[in-house]
């Protein structure tokens, strides 16, 4: 059986004044199942996560993430997606439980406190649950944005380099994160430089270059070699 | 063993300091507008040293305009250490000076101390407090100097503000490094805290006049405006080179500690809370407006700038004795200076937190609204206590002052809004606030904004008082509303742009820097 997909891009394209960032990106993920995101600096990764959390909004083409369409109801996607931005990501004098009771209480979540407190533990966050981040290490701050895109259990889950600058047992658990929304039949999409960790994470590859896709492949068809010649 | 940086020579730091302006000026936005406004400011620095001498006040023939300007005479002396306390207070308020490269960016280069220090001089001038209050003093000296005596009185004025920014500049750095030591917060507050009362006390007791007028800067003042100028603007010239030279030390020394308060801060507590449940209102923009509230008074800058603005200038009034004609024109500029501290770059509060913040399912209109809400608080708080504290000077103002005063109030808190949230949208930058030392903006353009918002404003003060002396109590609200509704629509307009899907992408992207 064909899974659903929660996430439909057709013939993106996202300008910034006269730079165009996407250029006709074609991308189809599925439900259940984790989706890499892989390319260059500058290949158009960062830019197609935010217009698919709803950030950024599409110049041309058709964007739908589960079932929604990205430029119609910007507000409608923010409630199903979870997402890691790539740089930052945190209100700088707020605390991580303060970040999490916000985006609970704006997505209407009930008794989300366990699930929060799980979470911190499961990051190793727990000690600094109600420590203002702006004193927080790079890696800190990436491990909490990662729980930040997790707590509600999204439909859709977009981590844009979620593994830059955090350590190794950070990585466990975000690949726990990313076993467990696949285990209840979320979308992931992953975006990173780090052809090991996406190839662990995910069952499926997307290549990006120069604002296009490139290749669609399953995972395990992206050796090294491959990749290599993709992003030339 | 030390570092090359300590060897650094005052030439070394100077050619440093000019590297890094020319780096701050080439990443100028807009070049054609800020040496538009270079232009502006100079001319309004000539119009005010000048434009008063011009005015024959002697063909009026008013003995209340004559006893006027006696006072202001005799007060003079009072001015020029005006000066000089706002330059303390403005170099204490913001770490020691302003910096030319924000700390993060300067982390890589080999930037001494003495580079730092001429840089916060450099920047001083940036200050929409340090602008009035030397216009004020040029445009005073004008009006009570006999107009063949007007050049050396304004060389005076120059010389003593030049003088008093550098020995300001010194001090503040001098509190800053206390502030780094151990205890040095609580000693810092409780220094500025007997300061204040001591000042009250003398005034309790009649003896600030007399204090104040025995001091030197009378003899200053009265100097300027005798043969005897070029004796003065060599002293202060003396005084403003030791002053520059002696205040790398204390620089050295204060940022070669850490900075405790901030990383007090930054490293703070503050335990969970249960959200708020809000009687009227919607319990989003209640948690929204909590976050945003928190984002202020959590950091340092902002804090202190607050505190600073609110009690500063209504202090000045309650000690100068100023009348109500006076204090309409204080609410507008200390609105306009709450405003400077983040208001101008509204989005600034959440930094790079800002594209986290934009994948909340929340309405856009909540919130812009929330964050207008919030800059408005800090305006309307700041303003307040200088009506408050004017009020406790000069009692109960006749019904006709009283509205104005309010009219003028109300006018200026939306204008203040409606402009700084309409720069917020068309001009977003991204800053790091987490040091007091950092401003919203680049330099150039925050010298811009307080330029606009203090000539908004005091144009605003000066109609509301002209109103004031007008016998009909109902005109100043009147004439308020076609301010309240020209400025409300602004408001809506940088609203209308907020929430078109691209324009915010463009300010969220730009204010995270990503």
């Amino acid at each position: 059986m064909t899974p659903t997909p929660a996430v439909v891009v057709r013939d993106l394209h996202v300008r910034f004044g006269d730079v165009e960032a996407v250029s006709g990106v074609d991308l189809v993920a599925a439900s259940g199942r984790a989706t890499a995101l892989l390319g260059r600096n500058g290949a158009g990764k960062s830019t197609t996560m935010k217009v698919l959390a709803g950030v950024v909004p599409p110049t041309a083409g058709e964007v739908t993430v589960a079932g929604i369409d990205a430029a119609s109801d910007a507000l409608g996607v923010k409630r199903v997606v979870g997402y890691c931005p790539d740089v930052g990501g945190l209100v700088p004098r707020a605390t991580p439980w303060e970040h999490l009771q916000l985006s609970a209480r704006l997505r209407r979540m009930d008794h989300w406190e366990e699930r929060g407190r799980d979470l911190l533990e499961r990051f190793e966050l727990g000690d600094v649950a109600h420590r203002v981040v702006g004193g927080f290490s790079h890696g800190m701050s990436r491990r909490l944005s990662v729980v930040l895109a997790a707590l509600h259990e999204p439909a859709v889950l977009l981590l844009d380099e979620p593994f830059d600058g955090v350590d190794p047992l950070g990585v466990e658990a975000t690949l726990e994160v990313v076993a467990d929304a696949r285990a209840r039949g979320a979308c992931v999409l992953l975006s990173t430089h780090l052809r090991d960790l996406a190839l662990e994470a995910c069952g499926d590859a997307v290549v990006l270059r120069g604002g296009n896709r490139v290749a669609a492949m399953d995972a395990a068809d992206l050796t090294g070699e491959a990749y290599r010649a993709l992003l030339d | 063993m030390r570092s090359s940086t300590d060897r650094r020579g005052w030439a070394d730091a100077a050619r440093d300091t000019a590297h890094l302006v020319a780096f701050r000026a080439r990443t100028v936005r807009r070049p054609a507008g800020t040496v538009i406004g270079a232009v502006v400011a100079l001319a309004l620095t000539a119009g005010f040293a000048l434009g008063p001498a011009l005015v024959n006040l002697s063909a009026l023939d008013s003995p209340a305009l004559d006893r006027a300007l006696a006072t202001l005479q005799g007060n003079l002396g009072g001015a020029f250490v005006g000066i000089l306390l706002l330059a303390v207070s403005s170099s204490m308020g913001s770490g020691g000076g302003r910096e030319l490269l924000s700390r993060s960016e300067a982390a890589i280069h080999p930037i001494s101390p003495v580079t730092e220090h001429l840089g916060a001089l450099l920047l001083a001038p940036l200050n929409l407090a340090w602008l009035v209050q030397t216009w004020g003093l040029l445009a005073v000296t004008a009006l009570v100097t006999a107009l063949e005596r007007l050049p050396g009185a304004q060389l005076v004025v120059l010389a003593w503000v030049l003088a008093a920014t550098a020995a300001g500049q010194a001090l503040g750095w001098t509190a800053e490094g206390v502030r780094r030591t151990t205890h040095g917060v609580v000693v810092v507050r409780v220094v500025a805290g007997a300061v204040v009362l001591v000042v009250a006390g003398l005034h309790l007791a009649g003896a600030l006049g007399p204090l104040v007028r025995a001091l030197p800067t009378t003899w200053v003042a009265q100097t300027g405006q005798t043969s005897q100028w070029p004796v003065a603007v060599a002293v202060l010239l003396v005084i403003f080179l030791a002053a520059v030279a002696l205040g790398a030390r204390p620089a050295a020394w204060a940022l070669g500690l850490p900075p405790r308060e901030e990383l007090r801060v930054q490293s703070g507590v503050h335990e969970a809370r249960p959200a708020p449940e809000p009687r009227w209102g919607s319990p989003d923009r209640a948690l929204l407006h909590r976050l945003d509230r928190g984002s202020v008074w959590r950091s340092v800058g902002m804090r202190r700038g607050l505190v600073v603005l609110g009690l500063g200038p209504g202090l000045v009034a309650l000690v100068a004795g100023l009348e109500w004609s006076s204090v309409m024109l204080l609410p507008g500029l200390t609105a306009s200076g709450a405003a400077l501290l983040f208001g101008v770059n509204a989005w600034c509060l959440d930094g790079k937190g800002m594209v986290w913040r934009e994948t909340l399912p929340v309405s856009a209109r909540d919130v812009f609204d929330v964050r207008a809400l919030v800059v408005a608080e800090c305006t309307a708080a700041v303003s307040g206590a200088t009506v408050v504290l004017a009020l406790l000077r000069n009692g109960l103002p006749p019904l006709v002052v009283g509205a104005s005063v309010l009219s003028c109030w109300a006018v200026v808190l939306v204008q203040v809004l409606a402009i700084v949230m309409t720069w917020s949208i068309r001009s977003p930058y991204s800053v790091d606030l987490s040091s007091p030392r950092a401003t919203p903006a680049p330099h150039a353009a925050m010298a811009g904004y307080a330029g606009k918002l203090s000539l908004v404003t005091t144009l605003t003060g000066m109609f509301f008082t002209g109103l004031a002396s007008l016998p009909w109590v109902w005109v100043p609200p009147l004439l308020a509303l076609p301010f309240v509704a020209w400025s409300g629509w602004r408001l809506v307009r940088a609203r209308r742009r907020w929430l078109a899907p691209a324009e915010r992408a463009r300010v969220v992207l730009t204010v995270a820097a990503v």
